[in-house]
């Protein structure tokens, strides 16, 4: 294997226990978004758009779909013979097995990974947030200012920067401190879980990490305070754009909706940052007589004999005659039956809605529905 | 048993009727239904007839043929054995009168020596269908015909099941025969090979025309149409493209229409198939067209039964109008003005 300047980790085990059902069966990464997408397409297609041929995934938590997903790389042309994607799962050794405990040590189990390129530059990302970024340009940041570490971070509303891990800078960018979601926070710089290293350097604090039994084996709590304590070179870089963590079922929605909004950042319709993803086969939507669209991002396959509005479809849903959709994620393969009232709702992948169903959140209510399976059988019986 | 059959189609036909949309681009490539080209339909019928092995002969305008089919990966066809072969003529000025034209055949005999699948489906490569032609092997083999013709209400529908054994003599006599292609071993009375028919029942149109170009396109709209040749079993494959889903604007509408993704239509759509990436303006209305590629209209356009080619840019205000039974075909990559057709 060749030496490469910089490699990409993408940690990709993350249960997103928040969302609830609709991480049952498949690791948060894999949950579909956007009409088309599934969450891990934006953090791929940034690694690629940014000249980063060598992403190793981390996946721990149920993989199956994730690992089919990802295959070989091509989607997001990293099928690579020297680099490219490769899915790192634990594994055990002779003597024991070790699972990811920590976002440090999933790291530190794959040194062997990382060995074979030899990189100067080591970029961590996780594999749960939409948002656009050039980690080129972050990675030049890096490499002028001199740094150890540099980790993104973008600015948040004050009142809610209680809910982030928050970096204090001076007027350099240099980071003094970082808190874990302080109670009174005094910067409003969250940090986004992006991470560059020097190899060199990650690798000396992860095996010291490592020999420490009271770590907890972050990259937050232990690994970046440490590595303050030692008077060591960490810079923030600051991030202008749009970055969401869809980890609760109202910010999946809300982040989806986003899409609807012509002010948005995010544009998935600009040719020289696209999003890939594996492209299923679908013919073209089929809208017919009946129906109306309005306000509402549709992808193939989909065919339409109702009225949808202000709503995402994924490929392959049908919506039946007389039906209303409004504010609502219908995601792959879902058959919404006639005469069904949906709203402000999230209608996970092939779920049949029989004809007739009402759902729709309560007027003074802000949450967002999301509808299963036994919800419908309770309306149903 | 699978891999039985080779899958040959002859991409070399010309139709003059077609001038306007192959101006650029062979028949082959024609697009149709907003994401797939004329190809598409006898490709993925072949690849999903367990068909593993793929010749295709064109001849004129290749390149966006080539392209469009690359390596054959999205039709399951970048194989290590067999796969797609793309085999361009070499003799432009001899002018082929039928599918499967021996002279074009003879200059790769190699392809047809090599292979070791036992028949040979010869196809055109400009029907719309959805067609299983694993019967038609097994009628073929069963009957112990020497050549099957696939037939719609009598009519050949140019496509024509032998043993590659049969194809290659037939390939390697053609001047001592006089036979230049396979219509003309069919047609002829005087011939000792035992000729059968079958009969296909299902949806099958020869798009030779603009006008029924237009019309089977627009039959498209019709459910059962559009069942009989979007099978979920039996996919048509395309080249996949990264585009998003279709985006729907403040104060659009569409009704009755197929649309392709990476759309944004803040207009009026109606009875239309409308192709990847287009654009359709504010306030503009679009009736009984076909819109090809990454056509871009302007606002408060009228377009009424007109076949807009890749890549036009329609400038606010323009108003075309063509007849709904001949409609009119704007060719690709131009532009047009507001004033130039009021």
């Amino acid at each position: 294997m060749g030496k490469k300047k910089c490699v990409a980790m993408l940690l990709a085990g993350g249960k997103g226990s928040r969302l609830s059902s609709l991480t049952k069966s498949l690791a948060k990464p894999a949950v579909p978004f956007g009409g088309k997408y599934r969450i891990i397409d934006f953090t791929l297609s940034n690694c690629t758009n940014s000249g980063i041929d060598t992403v190793g995934v981390l996946t721990q938590y149920q993989p199956l779909v994730l690992n089919s997903y990802i295959g070989i790389g091509s989607a997001w042309d990293l099928d690579r013979k020297n680099g490219g994607v490769t899915v790192l799962p634990p594994y055990s050794e002779s003597s024991e097995v070790k699972w990811y405990t920590g976002t440090a040590s999933a790291i530190y189990q794959n040194l062997n990974y990382l060995k074979q390129y030899d990189p100067e530059y080591i970029l961590i990302l996780s594999g749960d947030h939409i948002y656009k970024m050039n980690y080129e340009l972050m990675l030049d940041y890096h490499i002028e200012k001199g740094a150890d570490a540099t980790i993104s971070v973008i600015e948040v509303p004050w009142p809610e920067a209680s809910r982030f891990g928050i970096m204090n800078t001076d007027e350099e960018m240099r980071v003094a401190e970082f808190e874990e979601k302080p109670a009174f926070p005094k910067n409003n710089l969250a940090s986004m879980g992006i991470y560059i290293f020097n190899w060199s350097v990650l690798k000396e604090y992860l095996e010291m990490d490592d020999r420490n039994p009271e770590s907890s084996h972050d990259f937050g709590k232990d690994i970046i305070p440490l590595m303050l304590d030692e008077n060591k070179k960490l810079f923030a870089y600051p991030f202008n754009g749009y970055w969401k963590d869809v980890g609760t079922v109202k910010s999946l929605w809300e982040a989806n909706m986003d899409l609807l909004d012509d002010e948005c950042e995010l544009n998935l319709f600009d040719h020289d940052w696209r999003i890939y993803s594996v492209n299923p086969n679908h013919p073209p939507q089929y809208i017919s007589p009946e129906a109306e669209v309005a306000e509402s991002l549709i992808n193939e396959g989909c065919t339409i004999e109702g009225e949808v509005e202000k709503s995402v479809l994924f490929q392959g849903v049908l919506v039946g005659k007389n039906t209303v959709i409004r504010e609502s994620v219908i995601m792959p393969d879902a058959v919404i039956g006639e005469n069904v009232y949906i709203e402000k709702a999230i209608v996970p992948s092939g779920m049949s809605i029989p004809d007739g169903v009402v759902i729709s959140a309560s007027e003074q209510d802000d949450e967002i529905i999301l509808i299963t399976q036994e919800m419908i059988q309770g309306i149903c019986s | 048993m699978k891999n039985r059959m080779l899958g040959v189609i002859d991409a070399t036909t010309y139709h003059e009727d077609l001038e306007e949309l192959t101006v650029h681009r062979s028949l082959a490539a024609v697009p149709f239904a907003g994401r797939y080209r004329l190809i598409d339909f006898v490709l993925s019928n072949m690849v999903n007839s367990d068909i593993e092995s793929v010749a295709i002969f064109p001849k004129y305008q290749y390149r966006s043929l080539m392209d469009h089919l690359g390596s054959g990966k999205d039709w399951d066809l970048n194989r290590k054995r067999d796969g797609l072969f793309f085999f361009p003529s070499p003799l432009l000025d001899s002018p082929s009168k039928g599918i499967g034209s021996f002279n074009h055949f003879a200059a790769n005999l190699d392809y047809f020596y090599r292979s070791k699948q036992e028949y040979a489906l010869i196809s055109n490569c400009f029907t719309i269908f959805n067609m299983d032609f694993r019967p038609v092997l097994d009628r073929h083999i069963m009957t112990g015909c020497d050549i099957t013709v696939v037939r719609q209400d009598g009519h050949s529908l140019e496509m024509y099941l032998v043993k590659t054994s049969l194809l290659i003599s037939l390939i390697e006599n053609r001047n001592e025969t006089g036979y230049t292609c396979m219509r003309d071993v069919v047609t002829d009375i005087h011939h000792s090979y035992m000729i059968c028919n079958y009969e296909y029942t299902g949806l099958a149109v020869m798009i030779d025309s603009i006008e029924n170009y237009f019309a089977a396109s627009m039959g498209l709209l019709e459910p059962e149409a559009w069942k009989n040749i979007f099978k979920r079993r039996q996919p048509i494959y395309t080249k996949v493209k990264d585009e998003p889903p279709t985006r729907y604007m403040k104060g659009a509408r569409a009704q009755n229409s197929m649309i392709a993704n990476g759309c944004m239509i803040e207009g009026t759509v109606e009875n239309s198939i409308i192709s990847r990436g287009v654009k359709i303006g504010k306030g503009s209305v679009v009736k009984n067209c076909i819109i090809l590629q990454k056509t871009q209209i302007g606002e408060n356009c009228v377009l009424d039964s007109v076949i807009l080619d890749k890549d036009v840019k329609v400038e606010s205000g323009a108003k075309i109008e063509g007849k709904n039974e001949m409609p009119l075909v704007i060719r690709k990559g131009t532009v047009q003005g507001a004033l130039m057709n009021s």
